[in-house]
């Protein structure tokens, strides 16, 4: 399964993309350390995480998705739907919120099981799918409650899942550091993972080669749904409330992150840790950003600018890499006398 | 392993240095000094909180307090927790909030009680025990009560009415319907409520209704729509039937959805508070309870340029609203 790319002639470990992000990360920390108030701290630092456990999660399991070279827009509105059936088990069905957890974890395997179905058993592109299923999930939630009902009043030992500590940690860090360790050994050590890269590498190829293709797509999608399911548990948890809107826009949120992480959207190419250090600068880049007190009020609009540059920028600092990488290696593989030595 | 050695440097650089600001946020915590407010919108970009903000920021400057001001910019249901939370850990002293979700919010604000950070609501409450005060623009009695008079004086006091309102069971629009049914028994013998319809909070549906309205009731003297879509949706339905002016309407809008019918004398009067005045109102008294001058179970508050303010429980209420007609609705932008 290797490319050539990974064969000798890998950019120099300062060009890797992974490295340029923790640099940016770098770069933002010592930043708002010196300009925004009170951004350190142990509780900001506990807020940033809180806050992007629910994104943090589907850019994980997005990450596998965007390997095969599909997509998955389905997953905010299924956190959302998700988040209504978790409320209506426990209010109406009178389950106790474990038992609902356990229903909303069931409701997002089974859409991620419809997304997976549609793609592999009906070859239908993942784009149309979930841009069907984006609009599909949503309105489901919404005619569940009315689009206005909200599920409230949750026992305190639930809502301690998205509002507790334990161990000195936001209780959900736990739940997502789990996440991601299984995702990163699926990706990473298991044949699965390379069989993803394989998909988005070349699908036909991949296919030829033996490679149960469509089951491994299935197994893509699928995660997804469940661990948007899981996402919904933690945001309930964490907001308190569950209504029909959770989650809303979360999945570009989460195809952003792992863009900037580094996976090609085209797949075939990607890492988990590039996809977590993409999570980790958008999120320190917004709060940061809300703590220096003189632009507060525009934070926001600054944030969602320059996340955008950032990923332009990534993005355009990749390809100018490769090119650059490619151009030396045609250089070198010319007799050394016709060409003068590369700066 | 030779790549990731650079890595785990660059990891532990940035780990060291996230320790530095603790002891700069405990040199902030203490001494007296400018106070800082943050001031919470349901939606940034809506014209009603830009108006909101403009009150608050003048009672700001005159109280030399420093003001934040940020909120959702879509419908995300956890962003006014996550604004709130980032507050907390940002140190500042008070936080006023108009509340989207009544039960989520609460819990943030909760937080925010417990690092110290004195709570004051406004427009829409949160749950009692995560505020010391709400700022309330108008009580049921005092909409109800404006509505009705406003209706008998374009009336002369005398003939048939219906009113139009969102929903038959929405909380807040039947406790005006009672109070609006009440102030008619008790002062207006010669009026008479003819139906009330629901339209669902949607303008098309309000024309639809009002259109209904003037066939069935050909006495109809005057609609009264009680929730905002149904303001605009009524006038349409009267100018369409041709009855601009002999049938009256009035209702509970925003000035700016019913200029244009109000210039063409479709529409006789917009009942509102003056939003400014909410925003002035809420900086000023979300600052005194910070310094601990307004305390709960105070009965009277000094608005300062508002006049003496009425405090009923724990509400701070802002007056009787005001009525938009011809001659000042230009004068406001919400």
């Amino acid at each position: 399964m290797n490319t050539p790319r990974t064969n000798g002639s890998s950019p120099r470990w300062w060009l890797r993309h992974e490295v340029v992000l923790l640099v940016v990360i770098a770069i933002e920390i010592l930043y708002f350390q010196n300009v925004g108030k009170n951004f350190g701290t142990a509780a900001n630092i506990a807020n940033i995480v809180r806050q992007s456990v629910e994104i943090g999660l589907l850019a994980l399991v997005m990450t596998p998705v965007i390997l095969t070279g599909g997509i998955d827009l389905s997953v905010g509105s299924l956190l959302g739907l998700c988040a209504v059936a978790f409320g209506m088990l426990w209010k109406d069905a009178g389950l106790s919120p474990w038992l609902a957890a356990l229903g909303a974890l069931i409701v997002g395997t089974l859409g991620g099981g419809l997304n997976a179905a549609l793609i592999t058993r009906l070859r239908l592109p993942p784009l149309i799918v979930t841009l069907g299923t984006f609009s599909l999930f949503r309105g489901l939630a919404e005619a569940f409650t009315g689009g206005t009902r909200a599920f409230t009043s949750f026992p305190p030992s639930f809502l301690a899942l998205g509002n507790g500590f334990a161990f000195g940690v936001p209780v959900q860090a736990w739940v997502f550091a789990a996440v991601a360790l299984g995702v990163w050994l699926l990706v990473h050590r298991t044949t699965f993972g390379r069989s993803f890269r394989a998909i988005g590498f070349a699908p036909e190829g991949a296919r030829y080669a033996g490679l149960p293709v469509e089951g491994r797509l299935a197994l893509a999608y699928t995660l997804a749904g469940a661990v948007a399911g899981l996402a919904a548990i933690i945001f309930v948890s964490r907001v308190t409330e569950a209504r029909a809107n959770a989650g809303i826009g979360y999945e570009l949120a989460a195809i952003t992150a792992v863009v900037l992480g580094g996976t090609s959207i085209f797949g075939g190419s990607g890492s988990v840790h590039g996809t977590l250090l993409g999570v980790a600068a958008i999120a320190i880049l917004a709060n940061g950003l809300s703590r220096i007190l003189s632009i507060t009020a525009i934070s926001r609009e600054l944030s969602g600018m320059l996340t955008g540059a950032l990923l332009l920028l990534a993005l355009a600092a990749g390809a100018l890499t490769k090119t650059l990488s490619e151009r030396r290696a045609s250089k070198q593989s010319r007799p050394p006398s016709t060409s003068p030595p590369a700066p | 392993m030779n790549r990731l050695l650079p890595l785990l440097a660059i990891a532990a650089l940035l780990f060291s240095s996230c320790n530095k600001p603790a002891d700069r946020a405990g040199a902030d915590g203490g001494g007296a000094k400018k106070l800082t407010i943050a001031l919470l919108p349901k939606s940034k970009g809506n014209q009603y909180f830009v108006n909101v903000e403009k009150g608050a920021r003048e009672a700001a400057q005159e109280l030399g307090v420093e003001l934040l001001f940020d909120g959702p910019t879509n419908t995300d249901p956890a962003k006014q927790n996550e604004i709130v939370e980032n507050w907390i850990t940002l140190g500042v002293d008070a936080i006023a909030a108009a509340c989207e979700n009544k039960e989520g919010i609460s819990t943030a604000l909760k937080k925010a009680q417990a690092a110290g950070i004195k709570v004051v609501t406004y427009d829409s409450d949160a749950n009692a025990d995560a505020r010391t005060f709400f700022v309330n623009q108008a009580t049921a009695e005092g909409i109800g009560h404006t509505l009705m008079d406003e209706a008998a004086r374009l009336t002369g006091g005398e003939g048939e009415f219906a009113i139009i309102t969102a929903t038959l069971t929405a909380a807040n629009m039947g406790a005006w319907r009672k109070t609006i049914e009440a102030r008619l028994a008790e002062k207006y013998p010669k009026m008479k409520l003819v139906d009330t319809k629901p339209c669902d909070d949607q303008k098309d549906k309000a024309q639809q209704e009002a259109a209904n309205l003037l066939s069935a009731y050909p006495n109809l003297k005057c609609i009264m729509a009680i929730c905002s879509p149904a303001v605009p949706g009524t006038a349409e339905a009267v100018k369409q039937a041709g009855k601009a002016g002999a049938v009256k309407v009035l209702g509970l809008g925003l000035p700016s959805e019913n200029r244009a019918y109000v210039k063409e004398g479709v529409t006789q009067s917009v009942i509102l508070w003056k939003v400014q005045d909410l925003g002035y109102l809420t900086i000023k008294a979300t600052a005194d309870v910070a310094k601990g001058k307004l305390n709960p179970g105070a009965t009277e508050y000094d608005g300062g340029k508002l006049g003496p303010i009425k405090i009923e429980g724990d509400n701070l209420v802002l007056g009787q609203p005001f009525i938009f007609n011809t001659e000042n609705i230009d004068q406001f932008e919400f």
